[in-house]
């Protein structure tokens, strides 16, 4: 499997906070790795470094040059990173948001929003939709990118059960393709579901890269979200107690 | 879609006509009878409805560039201060010959570049404190303006107050410069259409999708700002047509700006070519200032279309 990106001596810091330090790791063509962390970690933060949106020091190599040396419209053929959607007040529509982002890359937007089950939404402004409906546009919009590594923050936080596994299902046909993933996840289960490797993020300036069955033990969970984490058969799941 | 593009095609044609009808005397422009009124159609008339068509869509140009560069659909050409320190500039010409309205627009030209300058000092700091710089900025030079015109002298306060609500009659910009300037900032609007678009899903995702956002920028703010200049400069502070007329083309042919932007040019013009005609025509002899009638045409247009959208 040929390497996409390769983080050395990552250090992230933001408003004068070191979110975390010292990452290195391997990313590869077919990998789908899962960050992991408690609210305000740097989760998101690390994504957005990868992309080039914010700064970093360390070394991020894609694709074997470092990140600096690529300009921004090279940068998106490459990486296609997915955010929650600002509120827009111009009336974009969800047709024309898919537009957008199949630019050069020239992806069939009927196909990537029957994906996501959006065509029904296409005339429908960005600013009408629900918070669920905005992000499996923005997923459809991940779609139509052509870039080999793609950078989801969240992808499920807003979806009903039914777009949670149609999501799942998507990255797996993505990294089957050969796409290289990472993605902040909340859900135990969902993370369990696709992570080939994990990236936790502890809050306190600490990262740690590792498989995700060697990482993935209540153990490391507990003390990483300083909550319980107990296993029910074969997963792992928060001990919300007696009901 | 198609028709809405006739439509509006047309009413240039018949916004010309009625400009060129209507005023103290009513002319045929078809059939004038005699060579004053030949005079009055194309050596008055004609000319000022060009300068009209010009400036508004200069201004509402403008107004779309500032709303999608501060992402607030509030914003229009004069947000950032540059219609008050344009009017304390050509209120300071005043002071100094009353009578030349040469020396006011030289003034409001270099008033207007010197609120742009104050503003650019604060445009690295993002769009939200870029406006909230603006907007005391322009707290600031209402402040100079109300010194100003407490100290000038009698004779310059009518024509001072008529400027600052807008005033086609005394514009000293050669129409040609007008004309040339709507076509270059349309041209300019178009070119970087795709990239305003791509503005309007917030920065991150603008960058993410391959755009240099702080380029961009620098660029719209430096292009809106001079558009503003020039606009005020011609014709003084004209309010309402950069803030509504982006909207009222928004609703009327989408969002993208390879439509928002020639709508709102040929759209802002035709607005104040009817304000200046009815500010002629209304009160004749006697002009109304057209600033005045841009709002009372434009705002039952633009709420009507409003609520039929909701």
């Amino acid at each position: 499997m040929s390497c996409l990106l390769e983080l050395s001596n990552l250090t992230v810091t933001r408003g004068g906070r070191t979110l975390l330090s010292g990452l290195g790791c391997s990313i590869n063509a077919g990998d789908v790795v899962v960050v992991l962390g408690p609210n305000g970690a740097g989760k998101s933060s690390l994504l957005l470094a990868l992309a080039g949106l914010i700064p970093a020091d360390g070394s991020i190599e894609l694709l074997g040059r470092p990140l600096s040396t690529y300009d921004r419209k090279e940068l998106s053929r490459s990486i296609a990173w997915q955010g929650e959607l600002p509120p827009t007040e111009f009336g974009l529509t969800v047709r024309q948001r898919l537009e957008l982002a199949a630019g050069e890359a020239g992806g069939e937007i009927e196909t990537s929003a029957a994906a996501m089950d959006v065509v029904s939404l296409l005339q429908r402004p960005l600013g009408e939709l629900s918070s669920g409906e905005r992000q499996r546009t923005e997923l459809a919009a991940l779609i139509l990118r052509d870039a080999p590594v793609w950078l989801l923050d969240e992808p499920t936080s807003h979806l009903d059960l039914k777009h949670q596994i149609h999501c799942i299902h998507i990255m797996k046909e993505q990294r089957a393709k050969g796409r290289a993933i990472v993605t902040v996840l909340h859900d135990l289960q969902q993370a369990m579901a696709i992570a080939d490797h994990l990236i936790l993020i502890d809050g306190r300036g600490g990262a740690e890269y590792g498989e995700a069955k060697q990482l993935f033990t209540g153990k490391r969970l507990s003390h990483l979200f300083d909550a319980t984490v107990i296993k029910q058969g074969s997963v792992l799941v928060p001990d919300y107690g007696e009901k | 879609m198609t028709m809405r593009w006739t439509l509006l095609a047309l009413a240039i044609g018949a916004c010309l006509l009625l400009g060129l009808t209507v005023g103290e005397h009513w002319i045929n422009p078809f059939s004038p009878v005699d060579a004053l009124e030949k005079t009055i159609l194309w050596d008055l008339r004609f000319p000022r409805l060009l300068t009209a068509f010009a400036v508004g869509g200069l201004l509402a140009l403008a107004g779309a560039w500032f709303q999608v560069l501060l992402g607030n659909p509030l914003a229009e050409p004069y947000v950032l201060g540059v219609a008050g320190s344009a009017s304390a500039g050509a209120v300071s010409g005043l002071m100094f010959m009353p009578e030349s309205a040469w020396l006011m627009s030289v003034g409001a030209f270099a008033g207007a570049w010197i609120g742009i300058v104050a503003v650019m000092f604060f445009a690295h700091l993002g769009p939200n404190r870029m406006l909230l710089a603006g907007v005391v900025l322009a707290a600031f030079w209402s402040a100079v303006l109300a010194l100003l015109l407490a100290l000038l002298p009698e004779q310059g306060l009518f024509r001072a107050f008529a400027w600052m609500m807008g005033d086609l009659s005394h514009s000293d910009l050669p129409i040609s410069v007008l004309l040339l300037a709507w076509s270059i900032a349309l041209a300019c609007g178009l070119i970087l259409s795709r990239a305003l678009d791509k503005l309007l899903l917030g920065e991150r995702h603008a960058e993410a999708l391959g755009l240099d956002v702080k380029r961009l920028r620098q660029r719209l703010l430096l292009l809106a700002s001079a558009v503003t200049a020039l606009a005020v400069t011609a014709a003084g502070t004209i309010g309402f047509v950069g803030l509504v007329i982006p909207h009222l083309m928004r609703l009327l042919f989408g969002s993208l700006h390879r439509a928002v932007l020639p709508a709102s040019a040929i759209g802002g013009g035709l607005l104040l070519v009817l304000a200046d005609s009815a500010a002629r025509t209304v009160i004749a002899p006697a002009e109304l200032p057209v600033g005045i009638l841009t709002a009372i045409i434009g705002v039952p247009v633009f709420l009507f279309l409003l609520l039929r959208r909701a």
